[in-house]
Formats: C-alpha cells, sequence, structure tokens
C-alpha cells in the first residue's frame, strides 16, 4: 500500500505545533513552539494572548515543520487539525489555518478530538493492541477508557470533581512553586519522604475518581500550619501528596484489569509526563503480564505528532470535515463518534 | 490580475475579488459571531463564482483591525496563510483606513464603534494617520464635529489606494488590536 502522509496541526492551548507523521505511526517532522514563558509571568494561560501569539507564528512554524522534512505540502494526503476541547480562541487560529492549506492543496481536511490525540500518542512506534484500557491524566482529563477497536471508546470511569492535572496546580500553587505546577511537583517530590498522613480519595469500586478532597485538605493543612507558625516540609508534603494521589490512580487500574480483560494498558495525557505515575504504571501492567504503552515524553504534552496519528483511522474510514467545521472548547470523546 | 480582499473585522464578513484592479466579485455576509463557519465557504464561493482556482490569486489585501479579536485573527490567519504558501505579497489595511481612503476629506477624525468604545484615527487629506490609533470606552468618548462614523466603503479607492502601501513579509502580517486585554494593564 502506499505511504500515507498526514500533517497534524495542533493550537489548543498554548502550544503551536505542527508534524508530518507517515501511515499514522512514524513520525517525519515534529515542531512545538510553546508559549509557556509568555504565560508564566501572569500565573498561567491568558486566552486572548495565547490566541494573538498561535496567530503571530502559525506560518512560522509551518515552515520549520517543512524544513525538517524532504515531504513537501503538495505530497501531504491530508490535513489534520485540533477542533475541540481547549481554549476556542486558540483552536480556530488551527481550524482556519488548516482549511486554508486544504482550500490550497485539495488534500482532506480531518477534524481531531484533543483528548483522542493523546491517546493516540501511544500509536507513534507503536501499534494498539485492541482491546486496551486507556488512562488518561491531564488538566482536563482523569478517565479510564476501555476501547475495542480504533474510535470504539467505553468510558468506564471519571472524576467526579477536579481532574488530576488541576489537582497538582492547585497543589502547586498553595506550595508557593511556580506554573506550570505539575512539573514543580513532580521535581520536588523526587526529595522528599512521604511523612504526611492524607485522606485516601474515595474509597469505593467504581471506577470514578475524586481528587477535590485530597486537595481541599492540603490547603486546609498549609494554611493551618501557616496561622500556627509551623514551617511545611515542603518537599515532604509534595511526596505525600504525589504518593496519594498516584496509589488512588493505580488502585483503580488494577480495579479495571481485575475485571475487564485486555491485552494492553496505555496511559496519556499531560501528566503521563509524571515519572512516578510512568514506573508505577509499569509495575501494574508487568504484574497482569499485559502490554504496556506511555508516549515518549514529548508526546505526552500537547503536539501535533498525537493529532496525525488520531487522524490516521479517520483518514481510512474517510471520515472527512468540510469548510464549515467550528472549534468548540468542550466536547467528550463519545459526542462525535 | 486576481486581487483577494479579505475584511473580517466586524460581524459583517466581506470577501472581494478584484481583476486588474476592479471589483469582480463581491461577498458581503451578516454573521453572528460565526466567523469560523463562514469565513472559508465565502471565500469558495467567491472563487467559483469568479471561475478562477485559489492558485490564480496574485495578491491578497486584509484588513487587519481594529474590530473584532476573533474575526480579525481568522481573516488575517486565512489571509497570512494563502499569502506564505502561494508565495504571493501581501499587504493590510486597518478598518479605520479604508473608510478615510473611500471619500474626500480634510483633517478627519475616523471612527469605528464596537460594542463597548470606539476606535478612533486622525486621518490629513492625503490619507496619512496623524498620530496614532486609540481607544476610547463610550463613557470617555466627546465627539467632535470632524468625527465621521458612517461611509460607504468605495472598492475602486481602496484598491487603489493600496498602490501606496508596501508589501510585507507573510510572517510578519499580523492583527492590529489597540484595546489592551485586562492583564495587560
Amino acid at each position: 500500500m502506499k505511504d500515507i502522509y498526514i500533517l497534524g496541526i495542533e493550537s489548543s492551548c498554548d502550544e503551536t505545533s505542527m508534524a508530518i507523521v507517515r501511515n499514522g505511526n512514524i513520525v517525519e517532522s515534529f515542531t512545538v513552539l510553546s508559549q509557556m514563558d509568555t504565560h508564566a509571568s501572569y500565573g498561567g494561560v491568558v486566552p486572548e494572548i495565547a490566541s494573538r501569539m498561535h496567530t503571530e507564528n502559525i506560518t512560522m512554524v509551518l515552515e520549520e515543520t517543512l524544513k525538517k522534512s524532504s515531504i513537501k505540502l503538495k505530497d501531504i494526503d491530508a490535513i489534520a487539525v485540533t477542533y475541540a476541547p481547549g481554549l476556542l480562541g486558540s483552536l480556530l487560529v488551527g481550524v482556519e489555518f488548516a482549511k486554508t492549506l486544504s482550500l490550497i492543496y485539495k488534500k482532506p481536511l480531518i477534524a481531531v478530538n484533543h483528548t483522542i490525540g493523546h491517546i493516540y500518542a501511544n500509536a507513534i512506534n507503536n501499534k494498539l493492541t485492541f482491546p486496551l484500557i486507556a488512562l488518561v491524566v491531564s488538566g482536563g482529563h482523569t478517565d479510564l477508557i476501555l476501547m475495542n477497536d480504533d474510535y470504539k471508546f467505553e468510558i468506564l470511569g471519571s472524576t467526579l470533581d477536579d481532574a488530576i492535572g488541576e489537582c497538582y496546580d492547585k497543589v502547586a500553587r498553595v506550595l508557593g512553586l511556580p506554573y506550570p505546577g505539575g512539573p514543580n511537583i513532580d521535581k520536588m517530590a523526587r526529595m522528599g519522604s512521604p511523612t504526611y498522613d492524607l485522606p485516601k480519595p474515595v474509597n469505593d469500586n467504581t471506577y470514578n475518581f475524586s481528587f477535590s478532597g485530597l486537595k481541599s485538605h492540603i490547603i486546609n493543612l498549609v494554611h493551618n500550619e501557616n496561622q500556627r507558625g509551623n514551617i511545611i516540609r515542603k518537599e515532604d508534603l509534595a511526596k505525600s501528596f504525589e504518593n496519594t494521589a498516584i496509589d488512588e490512580l493505580t488502585r483503580k487500574v488494577e480495579l479495571a484489569l481485575n475485571k475487564v480483560e485486555v491485552k494492553e494498558l496505555i496511559v496519556a495525557g499531560g501528566v503521563s509526563a509524571n515519572k512516578h505515575l510512568r514506573e508505577e504504571m509499569e509495575k501494574v501492567a508487568k504484574k497482569h503480564n499485559i502490554a504496556y504503552s506511555i508516549p515518549d515524553f514529548k508526546y505526552c504534552t500537547d503536539n501535533a505528532a498525537m493529532i496525525a496519528a488520531a487522524a490516521y483511522p479517520l483518514f481510512l474510514k474517510k471520515e472527512f470535515a468540510d469548510f464549515s467545521l467550528n472549534a468548540k472548547s468542550q466536547s467528550s470523546i463519545l459526542e462525535d463518534f | 490580475m486576481n486581487t483577494l480582499y479579505i475584511d473580517t473585522h466586524s460581524n459583517k464578513i466581506i470577501i472581494n475579488l478584484f481583476r486588474d484592479k476592479k471589483v469582480f466579485i463581491k461577498k458581503e455576509i451578516e454573521t453572528n459571531n460565526n466567523h469560523s463557519i463562514t469565513i472559508m465557504p465565502i471565500l469558495v464561493e467567491a472563487l467559483n463564482e469568479a471561475k478562477i482556482d485559489v492558485n490564480d490569486l496574485n495578491e491578497i489585501i486584509v484588513v487587519n483591525g481594529p474590530g473584532s479579536f476573533t474575526g480579525v485573527r481568522l481573516g488575517v490567519t486565512i489571509a497570512k496563510t494563502l499569502a506564505y504558501v502561494l508565495n504571493i505579497p501581501i499587504k493590510t489595511m486597518s478598518s479605520l483606513l479604508i473608510k478615510a481612503v473611500s471619500f474626500t476629506h480634510e483633517d478627519v477624525n475616523i471612527i469605528e464603534k464596537e460594542k463597548n468604545g470606539v476606535f478612533i484615527g486622525t486621518f490629513n487629506k492625503n490619507n496619512e494617520l496623524i498620530g496614532e490609533y486609540t481607544y476610547l470606552r463610550n463613557s470617555e468618548y466627546l465627539p467632535s464635529e470632524k468625527d465621521i462614523l458612517d461611509v460607504q466603503l468605495d472598492y475602486e479607492k481602496i484598491i487603489r489606494f493600496t498602490d501606496n502601501i508596501r508589501c510585507i513579509n507573510s510572517h510578519a502580517v499580523n492583527p492590529i488590536y489597540i484595546k489592551q486585554i485586562e492583564v495587560q494593564k
């Protein structure tokens, strides 16, 4: 069969990224332009500034992506773009950019859900083995998903309140760590011991998660200690928090693996860059004697290679979008399929 | 010589095609904050009516604001992408300049209204901007007799005026926002 090249475009938050991916799993060229330094000075992503920077940089990111590969735009078989979920203004820049390329080269336009993109980051340099269980962990998601085939999703459980990434960011803030909070807690936890006794999140037998109780407990603990003039051992608290949160993820994944027979466990989303989580999930998969996949660090955070990878099954099924495609700030992975 | 003109700074999306500097196709659609659904289909319609391919475009003029942040951003994104990929010249005009060049005048304040305030630009009789563009909230705006709000746009005059405008590198084409956002204050 002829090789299929897809150009992926991602602009859902504060990264402008493009990638050329062959047959859904070989990355030919890859660029990520992060705006993190700009937003860090505001303590978080400012949506209007993010949108502005996408428009400023988008043609340069394309130029950079083309420079790294011998593949020309005219050789591309389809243009894939993140259309949801994310910051609306930012998504729209990528969507209109993608339509323009599709118009010029008369190549199909493929609308990709960002969360599904994170799952398909595991298809890069790899072949997904179905059925599989995917743990999706990010600033907006904490989901356990059963996949019986490409784009066949069944949500086993989700967070009832805060997403794990959100919880990391809020705990980072109360510990006085700079934005982005997640990676900074991970770093700090490496230097600490789990000496703080923290409450276990929902201790039930569903596949759902809850992190707001843990978050509130830590915020109260820090305030109380501050009021009493006691010093917080930040490294130890970070370690205690991380252990509790990841134990909960591990427990629910094990619960699912005990009941649902699958061939592979995959982890996806921004929090999958967390070292402790990566180690624990690998142990779980080994214990259950199933395949295990977690993306390379560079494909854990927002990037376009995963968008092109997720577009490949849609390309084969000829599920194309037209020029009236709109961006959506919210979208469940079940909604579209 | 096919020139594409894109103006998406307000809720009226305007896509025109000029052939040899004469208006050839004129598209004007009201949108309800649905720029994304509307712009590209109208552009395709315009090209189809003109019976030309997008690759037959020779030049692009884009109105780069001030106006609706999202509207301007999407028009500019499409315009700079076309110019970059097709490797054709691109020029920008502000939403105030297109009004100024559409009629004969002495020194004049061109006003562009938006929901909570006005954008103002003062132009001389040669349509050179005097000072800078400003944004005033409705409560700060004191109308003067030099103010002109409504101007019937004259596209032949607009396109002729672009002969005086220098082309810019497509990467450097960006919206002008004028209005500051909360965090920048």
